[in-house]
């Protein structure tokens, strides 16, 4: 039982480390814009998609990565430039937009299923299925690269967020976008460079995930859907925040399996996203429900 | 302009009923509603190819009397509910009389549709047991889950062991293998010490793996339809995982290390000329006709075969009457399967096979009736 129960922990660290970026990075664009970003969960998967097709043309793992990322960030700025952007300038509701994430969503999904494969894809990578031992544990190459890689990254964007020029910039335009255009910021400029740095950063667990477990077009909405829920549950406007509860509620899934069946565990990370809705609702760190950085 | 006389009408009207009359007796599209995008779009796609090469073989051959026979496929996603948008299109637009499906809850969901519109429903892969008795117009070319599970929970409580853990996918096909396996095994003097579900499309399965393998059972009944590759992989991963066995939907797992040793239920299937296979994997770029092409090849040649008869015996092409032609001609051979027909789903041999190498080994050959 106490092994199992290791076993299960460690498992929920690794799926919520992956998350956890996930996660980091909506909050990071939903803090900057007020757009509630449905579509991150396509750019996780094109990705990963794209990541496939480049080593499926011999392109080694790192330069693959890299190429997902730019495309990552390349693709979330055509829909800022395209969608939102333009959304903003008719006056759109946040319902609007989020409908019109939604649509961008489902057509990332199926170009992914055309362009690529509409098929479950595996990586050929020969390190995919070698692990590590941990005393009892077992990690594979992927899930260790998950745990160092995608916490690294997440410290990375607190350091630019909070360090940087750029990062204060798009702070400030998040705070009062008006104030920010007078000293001439342009918010539309620092919105796009608020989607390519998160739709980069996504592409990295997009792809890890891809090689550890596998990727099809249409798994990605329910990583986002416990992404969300972690941003909401660790308060809105904290990336910290955002990235510890996505932790918490993957162990919980993990663990809940010992308790109740598999087929509940996601059932109990929105119970339990109903409880701080109604217990806790500026989340796990206090940010008032307010934007932030 | 020249008016036509009521005589002429009459004429021109009785020589286009002619005509329709008889195109009409020699015009076939039948339908095919697949998975082709979706978690289950791989499988869906091997359907298409084996539909697909039986057409065009059929009409390289002079098609039906001498026209050519049409296929239209549409997208059911995997999903009960576009299953049932997809064959009202195909009902309403296309008015075909004969339809192949896939999947056990998109099929139980457009059974009584078949019957409603009289469109008879050929099933090759589905295999949830409640298949047998959706509705007269749905039949099945390939036994169904219990079948399987019934020879193989018999072999296993002989051979295997006592005591069993069950992995199940939480849709049609999964609960009705988990519930079979159940019965036959529990029949059969052994007990199942845990059962664990998984969601369709999911692809880690970590958690159920290790809470499987801490049950300690002799072995697991596996009975998941997809990402057969992903489990594998992870099985890798945790240490002590017991021997596997599953059904026909489970021959994916076949050649990785984990699961070296594993034993699976097969319907005998068997390959056509090895001109035809070649010709296959030239035609759509693959390695092997694999068993879904093989069966949905082999269910469309069933159905061209029993419009064939229709046309040669001077008969509508209704769903009606190809349904009544099935069970009047019974059994039909062919190089891919012997299929007999007593009811709805045909009878066919199930082999126990096993794992060994690169290899599937035949360890014996059963029916539910041994």
């Amino acid at each position: 039982m106490t092994m199992l129960l290791v076993h299960l922990l460690v498992d929920g660290i690794v799926t919520g480390c992956s998350i956890g970026l996930v996660a980091a990075t909506f909050a990071y664009f939903y803090s900057a814009t007020g757009t509630f970003h449905v579509a991150h969960a396509g750019i996780y998967t094109f990705c990963c998609y794209v990541a496939w097709y480049c080593i499926g043309l011999d392109i080694p793992f790192v330069p693959a990565l890299l190429i997902a990322m730019i495309v990552g960030a390349l693709l979330g700025m055509m829909i800022q430039g395209l969608l939102y952007a333009k959304l903003e300038r008719l006056k759109a509701t946040p319902l609007v937009m989020l409908i019109g994430s939604i649509g961008v969503l489902t057509v990332l999904q199926n170009v992914s299923a055309i362009l690529f494969s509409p098929n479950i894809i595996q990586f050929d990578l020969p390190w995919r299925t070698e692990y590590l031992e941990f005393g009892p544990i077992l990690l594979s190459i992927p899930q260790l690269l998950i745990v160092i890689l995608c916490p690294l990254l997440f410290l990375a964007l607190q350091v630019f967020s909070s360090r940087t020029a750029l990062g204060r910039q798009i702070r400030a335009v998040a705070s009062n976008p008006e104030l920010a255009q007078i000293t001439h910021l342009r918010p539309q400029r620092m919105f796009l460079y608020a989607i390519a740095i998160s739709s980069a950063l996504v592409a990295v667990p997009g792809t890890l995930v891809g090689i550890d477990q596998a990727m099809q077009p249409y798994t990605s909405l329910i990583i986002l859907l416990t992404a969300v829920v972690a941003v909401i549950a660790g308060g809105i406007g904290s990336l910290a925040g955002a990235f510890l509860m996505s932790i918490v509620l993957s162990i919980i899934q993990s663990v809940s399996v010992l308790f109740v069946s598999g087929r509940w565990s996601l059932g109990v990370v929105f119970a339990i996203f109903i409880l701080f809705i109604l217990l806790r609702p500026e989340g796990l760190v206090k940010r008032k429900f307010k934007r932030e950085l | 302009m020249r008016k036509l006389g009521i005589g002429g009408f009459v004429t021109v009207g009785l020589m286009g009923f002619a005509v329709g009359g008889a195109a009409q007796a020699a015009d076939l599209t039948i339908g095919a509603l697949l998975p082709l995008t979706g978690p289950a779009a791989p499988i869906g796609i091997e359907e298409q190819n084996g539909v697909q090469f039986a057409i065009d073989q059929f009409n390289e051959n002079g098609g039906l009397d001498g026209t050519p026979v049409e296929v239209v496929f549409d997208d059911s996603q995997g999903k009960p509910d576009q299953g049932v948008l997809a064959f009202n299109r195909m009902a309403d637009l296309g008015d075909v009389p004969v339809m192949l499906t896939a999947y056990s809850s998109i099929s139980l969901a457009i059974a009584p549709l078949g019957e409603r519109r009289e469109i008879l429903i050929v099933n090759p892969a589905a295999q949830s047991d409640s298949l047998a008795d959706a509705s007269s117009y749905l039949v099945n070319t390939i036994p169904l889950v219990g079948d399987e599970a019934h020879v193989l929970a018999n072999y296993a409580s002989e051979n295997l062991g006592k005591s069993a853990a069950i992995i199940y996918e939480n849709a049609a096909a999964g609960v009705s293998g988990r519930d079979s396996f159940k019965k036959f095994f529990e029949a059969a003097g052994g007990e199942v010490i845990a059962d664990e579900p998984v969601e369709f499309g999911q692809t880690n399965y970590r958690a159920s793996l290790l809470k499987v393998a801490a049950a300690k059972p002799d072995f697991v009944y596996i009975a998941i339809t997809q990402s057969q590759a992903a489990m594998a992989d992870q099985i890798g991963q945790v240490p002590s995982f017991p021997l596997g066995i599953g059904n026909t939907f489970s021959s994916p797992f076949f050649g990785y290390p984990s699961t070296e040793g594993w034993y699976q239920t097969g319907i005998q299937s068997g390959y056509p000329s090895d001109e035809l296979v070649t010709k296959f994997k030239e035609k759509f770029d693959v390695d092997d006709m694999g068993f879904f092409a093989r069966e949905y090849y082999n269910s469309t040649n069933l159905i061209l075969t029993l419009a064939q008869s229709l046309v040669e015996d001077g008969k509508e092409l209704t769903g009606k009457a190809m349904r009544e032609a099935l069970f009047e001609t019974g059994t039909f051979d062919s190089d891919v399967a012997k299929l007999e027909f007593t009811t709805n789903t045909a009878s066919r041999p199930v082999e126990i096979l096993q794992y060994q190498g690169d290899e599937r080994v035949v360890i014996t050959t059963g029916s539910v009736a041994e």
